[in-house]
C-alpha cells in the first residue's frame, strides 16, 4: 500500500486540469447568450461527473460489500463516499457561482438542485454514521445498506432536467454544446476523473490502514500478574 | 448593451475557478496527511 500511482494520477490530473482550465478561460470563445460567464461550464460539468460516478461507484463498493464481506470493499466504500461528498460540495459551490448572475439568485429549489442537495445531505449523513459507529462489522454494513438506498438519487438528479421543468438546463454533454467548447471541456473531464481515482486510491489505502489496526488483536493494557511472576513478559 | 445577453461576470469565473481549485486543493492535502499519519501509528 505504498506504490506511488495515487501521486502520479494526481500529478496527471493537475496537468490536465491546467491546460484544460487555461484554454477554456483564455482560448475558448464566450457562449452567445452566456458571455463569458459560461466559462464556469468547463469547471462545473466535469466535476459533476465526477460527483455522479463517485457515487455509482460508492454503491457498487456496497452492494459488493454486502454480497461477499470483503474488508477491502468497505475501504473502497469509505473512499467512494467521502470524495463524491467533496465533489459534490464543490459542485453545488460552483453552481451557486453560476446562477448568481444567470438566474439572479444564489439558490433555488428547482428539480435538480433539490434533488442534487437531498444527494449530498444524504451521503454526509452516511460519514457521520461511519464516525459514530465504533464496531467495524455494523459500521460497515450500515453504511451499505444506507448508500444503496442514497444511490436510488443517482439517476433522479440525472434526469431531473428531462423530468420536470427545470430552471436549470439539461445535461451539458459534448453533443449538446457548441464544437468549440468541446476540448476544454473533456481535458478538464480527465483531470477531475484522473484526481478522483487518484484520491480514491489514497483514500482506500488510508482506510485500510485503519481496518487493519481496528480489527487486530488488542493490545492488554497490562502485563498478566502471572508472567511477571513467570520473570518474563513474552 | 443586448438584452437577455450577459455582460462582464469575470469575477463569478474568478471565483468559481479559484473555490474548486482550494477544495482540490486542501482536500489532496487532507487525504495525503491523514494518509501517512495512519502510516505511523
Amino acid at each position: 500500500m505504498r506504490g506511488p500511482l495515487p501521486f502520479i494520477l494526481i500529478g496527471l490530473a493537475t496537468l490536465c486540469l491546467a491546460f484544460g482550465s487555461y484554454y477554456g478561460l483564455f482560448v475558448a470563445p464566450p457562449e452567445r447568450y452566456m458571455g463569458d460567464v459560461q466559462r464556469i461550464m468547463y469547471i462545473h460539468v466535469p466535476t459533476a461527473w465526477a460527483a455522479m460516478l463517485a457515487f455509482v461507484w460508492a454503491s457498487v463498493c456496497a452492494v459488493m460489500f454486502l454480497l461477499r464481506g470483503t474488508w477491502l470493499w468497505d475501504a473502497r466504500l469509505e473512499a467512494a463516499i467521502e470524495v463524491g461528498v467533496v465533489l459534490g460540495l464543490t459542485l453545488c459551490l460552483q453552481g451557486a457561482i453560476w446562477a448568481r448572475p444567470t438566474w439572479g439568485v444564489w439558490w433555488d429549489w428547482d428539480p435538480r438542485l433539490t434533488t442534487t442537495a437531498v444527494l449530498l445531505v444524504a451521503f454526509a449523513g452516511i460519514i457521520i454514521l461511519r464516525q459514530v459507529v465504533d464496531d467495524p462489522a455494523k459500521r460497515a454494513t450500515w453504511s451499505s445498506v444506507a448508500t444503496v438506498i442514497a444511490a436510488v438519487d443517482v439517476p433522479i438528479v440525472y434526469f431531473s432536467v428531462t423530468w420536470w421543468n427545470s430552471l436549470h438546463q439539461i445535461q451539458s454533454t459534448p453533443d449538446t454544446v457548441a464544437t468549440a467548447f468541446h476540448l476544454p471541456l473533456r481535458m478538464n473531464a480527465v483531470g477531475v476523473l484522473l484526481l478522483m481515482v487518484g484520491l480514491m486510491i489514497a483514500r482506500t489505502r488510508h482506510a485500510q490502514l485503519r481496518l487493519q489496526r481496528e480489527l487486530a488483536d488488542p493490545v492488554p493494557n497490562q502485563i498478566p500478574t502471572a508472567t511477571i511472576a513467570a520473570g518474563g513478559t513474552e | 448593451m443586448t438584452p437577455g445577453v450577459l455582460t462582464g461576470g469575470w469575477e463569478f469565473v474568478w471565483a468559481a475557478y479559484g473555490l474548486s481549485f482550494a477544495m482540490f486543493a486542501l482536500y489532496v492535502l487532507s487525504v495525503i496527511l491523514r494518509w501517512k499519519r495512519e502510516q505511523h501509528l
